[in-house]
């Protein structure tokens, strides 16, 4: 069980209708199993030239090129690295943990893409290296655009867990 | 010698290793030296200014080299450096 102060959940869903059609993605910090502060962060993927985009694979690789730029953003998100790492090292300082990754789909529901499970599983590979802790991956779906739902998976072993979260009020 | 992690995209270029040994002093150093064992590596990792690409960090040992001397940061025997792309996913 994650515990997610009220402000923050609210911040992460006026994230997702401020950039909405395009995907939004940031990251949360905190300690144990409870969020702190979130970091927003640029999705880069309208920026980003052809060649770029072999950063992506398979299925997903396809329909992006299908794409322009700007509808790129609609399906999918890349981080800005330099920004992830501005945010790594501010938490860093505060001594708090990277708790987890958030981003939103736009027009389905909150439950991880094969995109996702598949980066998940790459960053996996690395992260562990990096003595960073195992992230949570949050999703904000504006599917039904009046009921946005937030929900949190564990991805592990290319399996993606839901993980209960639960709001605090402040 | 410079243990080198290549990320997930780029291993068709290194015939599927995930890691390389490369010589070199600094990060720019090995960037090119990766190019030359790997040609066409060096414009997967930067842009035509030469600078690391938006969506990639570069990480010698534990840290980022934005936090230290960026390509000019120097390295040592035994130092590790990683290739990291930044987050990213889709519905």
């Amino acid at each position: 069980m994650f515990h997610i102060p009220s402000g923050i959940l609210q911040d992460m869903i006026a994230h997702a209708r401020e950039l909405a059609p395009h995907e939004c993605c940031g990251i949360l910090s905190g300690k144990n199993q409870s969020v702190a502060e979130t970091y927003r962060i640029t999705n880069i993927l309208a920026n980003m030239s052809d060649g770029d985009l072999s950063r992506f694979e398979g299925a997903k690789l396809s329909d992006l090129q299908r794409l322009s730029p700007e509808e790129r953003a609609d399906i999918a998100f890349q981080m800005d690295a330099r920004e992830m790492a501005m945010a790594q090292r501010d938490i860093r300082s505060k001594e708090l943990n990277l708790i987890g990754f958030y981003h939103s789909h736009t027009f389905s529901p909150a439950r991880p893409s094969q995109t996702d499970i598949t980066i998940a599983m790459e960053f996996e590979g690395y992260r562990q290296k990096l003595n960073l802790p195992e992230p949570l991956h949050l999703i904000v779906s504006l599917e039904h655009t009046d009921k946005p739902d937030i929900r949190a998976y564990r991805i592990q072993d290319s399996q993606a867990t839901e993980v209960q979260i639960q709001e605090i009020s402040e | 010698m410079i243990k080198v992690r290549i990320p997930t995209p780029l291993r068709p270029m290194t015939g599927g290793k995930n890691e390389v040994e490369i010589a070199g002093n600094s990060v720019a150093e090995i960037i090119d030296n990766l190019s030359s064992a790997h040609p066409g590596i060096k414009e997967r990792i930067c842009d035509e200014q030469g600078e690391v690409r938006r969506f990639i960090n570069i990480y010698v040992n534990e840290e980022d080299i934005r936090f230290l001397t960026g390509k000019e940061t120097l390295l040592k025997d035994g130092d590790e450096m990683s290739i990291i792309p930044a987050i990213a996913g889709g519905r």
